[in-house]
């Protein structure tokens, strides 16, 4: 019987802090800034800005010291191709580079004077190219297509100087071993497709833990007595306490967790290839790890606004510690071992495979398991620290009745 | 000479603040010194080296094997296992064992050497930009040579010489001059921008944060009174001390990128110290101007933070301005870190004159000026507002 009472107390008190925190939650704007704005405009506008997913037309400057028909061949061919545009023609090097320095071009193609002369006494002919390194996409956009030019034209003039009798003999010998050149998963190699999955994941991270952290605040300086945990009968035993506040959280974020994982990349065309099973998931245990990470760190703040000071700046750097930006298999040692103990590394990656990669749940089913026990692990954190936050708030209280108690027999004495 | 006291009294002040909260120091010292060593580490050897990769060879001969080795030779890719079929070599993608795969088909030797053009394949992931474009890279040299040790053997048989042969694989040479950035390397390229873009945010953050603390902790009174009610005398004294600490941490940022890591510097040493300077400058210029918008810590502290985090995606250094939609690119102008960026990559990395990023100057001293408008806004707070939690 008393089991049973136990049992509905305690389902009860659950769900008077969780009607408590979603109370809070829709109260305190820090928390819906982080909560519900951040997380629904953030996504659309990063696809907003990486919805060209690559670059084209890129300008470039044009030095024609040979004025041959087979340099102005190469010329068109250049400005022909998708990703390089010709914008303008200099005279010298001097002034393409003024031209760079002005932003205008990203890059200049110097034909030499003997280029065509070369090409006809069975030379090796050469083409400069000049690369502005501070864009890695135009650089690539600039060297790829004088590369893939000048091998397309190098096709024709070895076919001319091979003295062959068939076409097939003319194709065979330019190119003894034909290759096939595939990439899969993002074949288009767009950025957006790259980056914003992983971005999307760690959004989910860095909101939830800013929100909660916010909410906490909140909570603190609310208290009359500065303290996370209010006296109140509701609030007594801890797992009551975070499993109350665990509920709030998650039920925001099974919301919002859907329009990240699935309905972002939908709108906009990202690559999805994970069923929703599986999205599901793997969702659970990372939206859990989030909030038990969230409300751990949350006691470690005293004010509001030092959890914002704490958490932006580590964004960039688990982005780049995910794996995604940066090789996984080039990160140092040092570094991999702190990426572990975030929950976003081993979302982002298992997010990754499944949706852009199309995985199955057995290929991620390392960072599946790490997803658990990192919740796991955050839930038993976040439990002591709020245990240790309510013997505080107890001793607290009783030094304060205490003195309270003495103030009044004091007075006592005095009025007599 | 009574403002210069007054502005004494201020940094005293302000001194036994930035004492006293260690927030200040972290955010100040600790954490810019944590994300430079971070991203210096992290990418230090500037392009990812020995990236695994794995073959799927049917074919099984010692040409296709010194394939094999030849593309593990190369410095990006090292092959790490050998796979019997394709969709295991997939999968292994999948398992992220591998970034990407040569596929050699049964008969290739055979149909190499009676010359009916066989065809080999590569296959890489693009999940990874960097790691697929790399691979990408070292896969389509390898089957080129491939293709020019056939085509070699046979010219050579023919009885022409080295250089004719040379000009029949390869007719016309791309001669590439990567200016500034010849090794292509990733830690010159990302870390010149995500540094200093931290260390705005912190500034941006600290700016704010520092403002509105006072309001906070009802010391905004106070403040006003040491400054005889001139908000211009209070803010430069509450910022003059910031204001030096962060150009310690972006000089010594400086420093330690440009001439103890050797990252190209074709600028001046004058126009690194300027850039520095206006960097600062125009931070806390930004910082002040969103508390005086809103003057509330939260507020403007959450501003601040997602402005700056947006800033990483708009400087357009990993994908470019010009690729983005048109009314973007007008927006990326309201990014300090945009125009900082410009100024880098113009006058320090390329190292062109400085009139060529007169309107990215004009655009970050406009930037230093903002707080201008709202001064009489922050004073009003400064005197009237209650912090309400």
């Amino acid at each position: 019987m008393s089991i049973f009472h136990n049992m509905n107390e305690g389902l009860h008190d659950i769900c008077y802090i969780w009607w408590r925190e979603m109370k809070l939650m829709v109260k305190d704007e820090g928390v819906i800034i982080f909560f519900f704005i951040v997380p629904i405009i953030y996504p659309l506008l990063y696809s907003w800005i990486y919805n060209n997913e690559t670059v084209h037309e890129v300008p470039v400057a044009i030095v024609d010291d040979s004025h041959t028909s087979l340099s102005r061949q190469f010329i068109r061919m250049c400005d022909a191709s998708a990703d390089v545009r010709v914008a303008y023609y200099a005279q010298d090097l001097d002034e393409a580079k003024s031209l760079v320095s002005r932003q205008l071009v990203k890059g200049i193609y110097l034909i030499p004077s003997d280029f065509d002369e070369k090409v006809n006494r069975m030379e090796q002919a050469t083409v400069s190219v000049y690369c502005d390194m501070a864009l890695m996409l135009a650089y690539k956009a600039i060297f790829q297509t004088a590369q893939l030019v000048s091998m397309q034209m190098g096709n024709e003039i070895k076919t001319k100087l091979g003295r062959h009798y068939t076409k097939q003999e003319e194709l065979i010998a330019s190119k003894p071993l034909d290759y096939a050149d595939v990439p899969i998963f993002n074949p288009a190699g767009g950025y957006g497709s790259f980056v914003l999955p992983g971005v999307l994941v760690l959004i989910l991270q860095q909101t939830l833990v800013l929100g909660i952290g916010l909410a906490a605040g909140t909570a603190r300086e609310e208290n009359r007595y500065g303290q996370l945990v209010p006296m109140s009968r509701h609030y007594h035993g801890v797992s009551r306490i975070v499993a109350g506040k665990a509920m709030a959280y998650f039920m925001v974020y099974a919301v919002m967790g859907a329009w990240l994982l699935a309905g972002v990349p939908r709108l906009f065309h990202f690559p999805q290839l994970a069923s929703w099973s599986s999205l599901v998931i793997i969702a659970l245990p990372y939206i859990l790890a989030c909030i038990f990470f969230g409300m751990t760190v949350s006691c470690l703040v005293r004010y509001r606004e030092n959890v914002m000071l704490l958490m932006v700046f580590i964004s960039v750097p688990l982005l780049f510690m995910t794996g995604v930006s940066w090789p996984q298999s080039n990160i140092p040692g040092v570094w991999q071992g702190i990426s572990w103990l975030f929950p976003s590394t081993f979302g982002v990656r298992a997010y990754v495979r499944l949706n852009s990669m199309g995985a199955s749940l057995h290929d991620v089913a390392l960072e599946y398991g790490i997803l658990w026990i990192h919740a796991g692990a955050y839930f038993l954190m976040a439990y002591l620290v709020y245990s240790y936050q309510i013997r505080q708030a107890q001793k607290e209280i009783k030094i304060q009745h205490a003195a309270m108690k003495e103030r009044v027999e004091q007075r006592k004495k005095n009025t007599k | 000479m009574k403002y210069l006291s007054q502005i004494a009294l201020l940094v005293v002040r302000e001194l036994d603040i930035l004492r006293r909260n260690h927030l200040y120091a972290f955010c100040m010292v600790v954490f810019p010194i944590l994300v430079l060593v971070f991203f210096t580490t992290l990418m230090e050897d500037g392009l990812p080296t020995e990236m695994p990769v794995g073959v799927v060879d049917l074919d099984n001969t010692s040409t296709t094997r010194s394939l094999t080795q030849r593309l593990d030779a190369f410095q990006m890719s090292r092959v790490v296992a050998r796979y019997p079929s394709v969709s295991e070599a997939r999968e292994a993608i999948q398992r992220n064992e591998i970034y990407g795969f040569l596929y050699i088909p049964k008969g290739t030797t055979d149909e190499l050497l009676s010359s009916r053009q066989p065809k080999i394949s590569y296959y890489y992931s693009y999940t990874t930009l960097a790691a697929g474009a790399l691979l990408m890279k070292d896969l389509k040299t390898i089957s080129t040579l491939g293709s020019a040790a056939v085509g070699q053997a046979t010219m050579r048989a023919k009885g022409l010489t080295d250089g004719q042969i040379q000009t029949l694989l390869q007719p016309i040479r791309v001669d590439l001059h990567q200016i500034a950035n010849p090794w292509t390397s990733y830690n010159v390229y990302l870390t010149t921008m995500i540094v200093p873009g931290m260390i705005m945010l912190f500034i941006f953050l600290i700016s704010a944060y520092s403002l509105g603390t006072e309001i906070k902790f009802g010391t905004g009174k106070e403040l006003m009174e040491i400054a005889g009610n001139n908000i211009l005398v209070a803010i430069v004294g509450k910022y003059l001390v910031q204001t030096l600490i962060f150009l310690a941490i972006v000089f010594g940022y400086e420093f330690y990128v440009f001439y103890v890591l050797g990252f190209p510097n074709l600028g001046s040493p004058f126009m690194l110290i300027l850039l520095g300077v206006i960097q600062v400058l125009a931070s806390q210029g930004f910082g002040i101007f969103a508390f005086g918008l809103m003057p509330s810590l939260r507020m403007s502290l959450s501003v601040c933070s997602l402005w700056a985090v947006l800033s990483f995606s708009m400087v357009g250094s990993a994908f470019p301005v010009m690729g983005m939609d048109g009314p973007l690119q007008t927006l990326s102008w309201l990014f300090p870190l945009r125009h900082y960026y410009m100024i880098y990559q113009i006058c320090v990395f390329n190292g062109y004159p400085i009139i060529d990023a007169w309107f990215h100057f004009a655009a970050l001293v406009a930037f230093l000026l903002l707080p201008w408008f709202v001064m009489k806004k922050i004073k009003n707070a400064m005197l009237t507002y209650v912090y309400i939690p």
